[in-house]
């Protein structure tokens, strides 16, 4: 299962921010997406996932979180699917000790357990950031779609976050701002400046001279 | 002031005001009581006069009052509900626009003579418009917070429990404060329903005022003031169950229904006459374009009249009115007499001010139009004294007042002023075709004359017009509100309006 754009313009909202951008992600590809804000970053992923909607994984910038339920619910929301509608009430009104049992793991693993049932409103940004990770490490798709999932995580935490997310998908297209995150935890990196793909390399051949371009790429003041 | 303004927002309020003198030249200003003055005394003597000790007198109806809005708020909730759900059809879209067009009142007047005076005429007067408007409010709210993004819903997932986790959890809150104060505006109209005959609060209120005895009228207002201002204590999350199952034990008197008064209703009484007698087109032709001619057009011009007065007097109310209220203006002491005073005139309904500013002045739309404004100004002063306190000025601000509020406070809060003014316009229109019920030459005045002439095929005709030109100043309010780029959708602070 792979990922290919041909010769294709993307647009958001009525404005082409990508042009002409070819790309063919291969399955088990580790590949970290560069660039600044604006660079057309969620563009580029959300038609990625449109490509194959159905085995992704996608975490968009905003999250997608419901602030007034809890993390528990939030990350059970990804299974809906899978269970009957009357189940799925049930655990909406009372979480089942399954499904906690289920859950609690998760977030143990991502330093959250004792959070499980406090309401996304009242979380910060990390938190909420990982809340997101949970909810799409439950839904056991092979693909991950991440837009810029870790950018408000403390150096330890990332290490730990971007671990298990290496472990539990096979395939993983990441969008980031830290050249230096992405040379360490991904296979792959491809930067993004003014509408085209200005970089496209795996991490083992990048030159001290394709780090400076990275830097570049990503550095808002420019 | 105006160069404050942006000049769409100038454009507007120059058309308001234009046709608001043109409204004046047509309207009917005389006092025709003989001394307003020794009336206002009276009413104000009985403050002195107050006996406490006859408050059990009004048991019955205290109790009548809260059954009958509890259980049609219940009821609107859920038929609210399911509205909201299915409002994406035209049709439905149109049926609640014309039914909550339509007063409370005038369904009460309507039903009185199907079921008679009885608890389900007074829970179908409530219910018809509250769920409607439920109903549509709902809808807004369900589609301002349908935030979870697209992509993360499963298309396998079943839409109820995709709705029940992605959707109602965020819209929650709103849609039970949304309700709540919708059960206050419950309250206040099952209390007016007592004018018509229905025993709630009402009809002891109006019994009162007219044989004078301002002493009761001012214990029944304190009592409804303290019902409504203690909502908070009593309907709680706890109690609320408790509260329903009790009203709905309460309410006993559905006595007089009459499922052959119902067919008649629907089969006979509401087909013109001249139909009905099979007379020919002709004389279908003259009996509607009687109506027309002698009641359409002349209650139509009236409603209108009043309306566009009472909306430019709100107006100023509201802006002389908010200063009252705001940190930005008056002392701490000042401004909570301020508070206290657009709490009552926001508390009482515009029927009670208007009946008793009739009783004062007379029948003519001075007493209308000044007890529109006062009410109407006071809630919208009351939100925007709100909004000039959240405003952050600068440190070298100027301190000298005027200075204040022209340049500083309200070209700031300008937009939501006419913005909060123009949903109320259709309030207030509503409320101008009612107050006819009054002696105003309003719409309502013509129905209530049909009614009493028991003309229900007249009755129908005036009902469905009443309605379209509600719904017509409600599109236009739209209309208006687009031009001047505000926000049209329920924001929090649109729940008090």
């Amino acid at each position: 299962m792979s990922l290919i754009l041909n010769n294709e313009t993307l647009s958001y909202k009525d404005k082409t921010v990508l042009k002409d951008i070819s790309l063919s992600i291969q399955k088990g590809e580790k590949v970290a997406l560069l660039g600044k804000s604006g660079s057309g970053k969620s563009t580029l992923l959300k038609r990625l996932y449109e490509l194959n909607a159905s085995q992704i994984s996608y975490i968009p910038q905003e999250l997608g979180l419901v602030n007034t339920l809890s993390v528990f619910h939030n990350i059970y929301i990804s299974q809906l699917d899978k269970y009957s509608t009357f189940y799925n009430i049930r655990n909406l009104i009372k979480p089942s000790p399954n499904q906690i049992d289920i859950i609690s793991p998760l977030l143990d693993e991502l330093y959250m357990s004792d959070l499980i049932f406090t309401k996304c409103g009242e979380l910060s940004g990390g938190q909420k950031q990982r809340t997101a990770i949970a909810r799409a490490i439950l839904q056991n798709k092979k693909i991950l779609l991440a837009d810029e999932p870790i950018s408000a995580l403390d150096e330890f935490v990332t290490k730990k976050v971007l671990n298990s997310i290496d472990n539990t998908f096979d395939t993983i297209v990441c969008a980031l701002h830290n050249v230096d995150v992405a040379l360490e935890y991904y296979d792959r990196v491809i930067g993004i400046k003014d509408g085209q793909i200005v970089l496209d390399k795996a991490c083992d051949q990048i030159t001290p001279e394709d780090t400076q371009k990275l830097y570049h790429v990503c550095d808002d003041q420019f | 002031m105006y160069a404050m303004t942006s000049s769409k927002n100038l454009n507007v309020t120059l058309i308001f005001l234009f046709v608001f003198f043109i409204s004046i030249l047509n309207a009917d200003f005389s006092i025709s009581t003989l001394d307003p003055i020794a009336e206002i005394k009276n009413f104000f003597g009985g403050i002195l006069e107050i006996d406490i000790s006859k408050t059990p007198t009004y048991f019955d109806a205290i109790l009548n009052t809260i059954a009958i809005a509890i259980v049609a708020i219940f009821i609107s909730s859920i038929l609210g509900f399911f509205f909201a759900l299915y409002f994406k059809y035209a049709l439905l879209r149109v049926s609640l626009a014309f039914t909550r067009a339509i007063h409370e009142l005038f369904w009460a007047l309507l039903f009185l003579q199907i079921f008679g005076l009885n608890t389900l005429t007074a829970l179908l007067a409530i219910i018809l418009p509250y769920s409607a408007t439920l109903g549509k409010v709902y809808a807004e709210i369900l589609e301002e917070h349908d935030v979870f993004p697209k992509e993360l819903e499963s298309k396998k997932a079943s839409r109820i429990s995709l709705f029940l986790f992605t959707k109602l959890p965020d819209a929650m809150p709103h849609l039970i404060s949304y309700t709540l104060y919708r059960f206050e505006c419950a309250l206040k109209s099952t209390a007016i329903l007592g004018f018509v005959g229905l025993t709630t609060l009402g009809y002891y209120l109006q019994g009162s005022f007219m044989q004078g005895f301002y002493g009761e009228v001012w214990l029944i207002l304190i009592i409804f003031y303290l019902i409504i201002a203690t909502i908070k204590f009593w309907f709680t999350k706890i109690s609320a169950p408790f509260l329903l199952l009790a009203s709905f034990l309460y309410l006993d008197d559905f006595s007089g229904f009459n499922m052959d008064n119902l067919i008649r209703f629907i089969t006979i009484d509401v087909v013109p006459s001249p139909i009905r007698n099979e007379l020919g087109t002709l004389k279908i032709y003259q009996w509607f374009e009687n109506i027309v001619m002698n009641e359409l057009l002349p209650g139509i011009f009236n409603t209108l009249v009043l309306t566009q007065i009472a909306l430019i007097v709100t107006a100023v109310i509201t802006l002389l009115s908010f200063p009252l209220v705001s940190k930005k203006f008056v002392s701490p002491s000042l401004r909570f007499g301020g508070n206290i005073l657009l709490v009552i005139l926001r508390s009482t309904p515009e029927y009670i001010l208007a009946y008793l500013f009739l009783q004062i002045f007379g029948p003519s739309m001075f007493p209308a139009v000044v007890a529109l404004a006062l009410h109407n100004g006071a809630i919208i002063g009351h939100i925007m004294g709100h909004q000039s306190n959240e405003l952050v000025l600068r440190a070298d601000v100027t301190k000298r007042r005027m200075e204040l509020y022209g340049f500083e406070v309200l070209p700031r809060i300008y937009g939501s002023f006419l913005a909060f003014l123009f949903y109320r316009w259709e309030v207030i229109m509503r409320e101008s075709a009612i107050l006819g019920i009054l002696g105003i030459h309003t719409l309502g005045f013509f129905i209530d004359s049909a009614i009493a002439d028991i003309r229900l095929d007249k009755v129908v005709i005036l009902l469905l017009f009443t309605a379209l030109l509600n719904i017509l100043v409600d599109f236009i309010s739209q209309k208006v509100r687009n031009y001047l780029r505000l926000s049209t959708t329920v924001k929090s602070e649109c729940c008090s309006l």
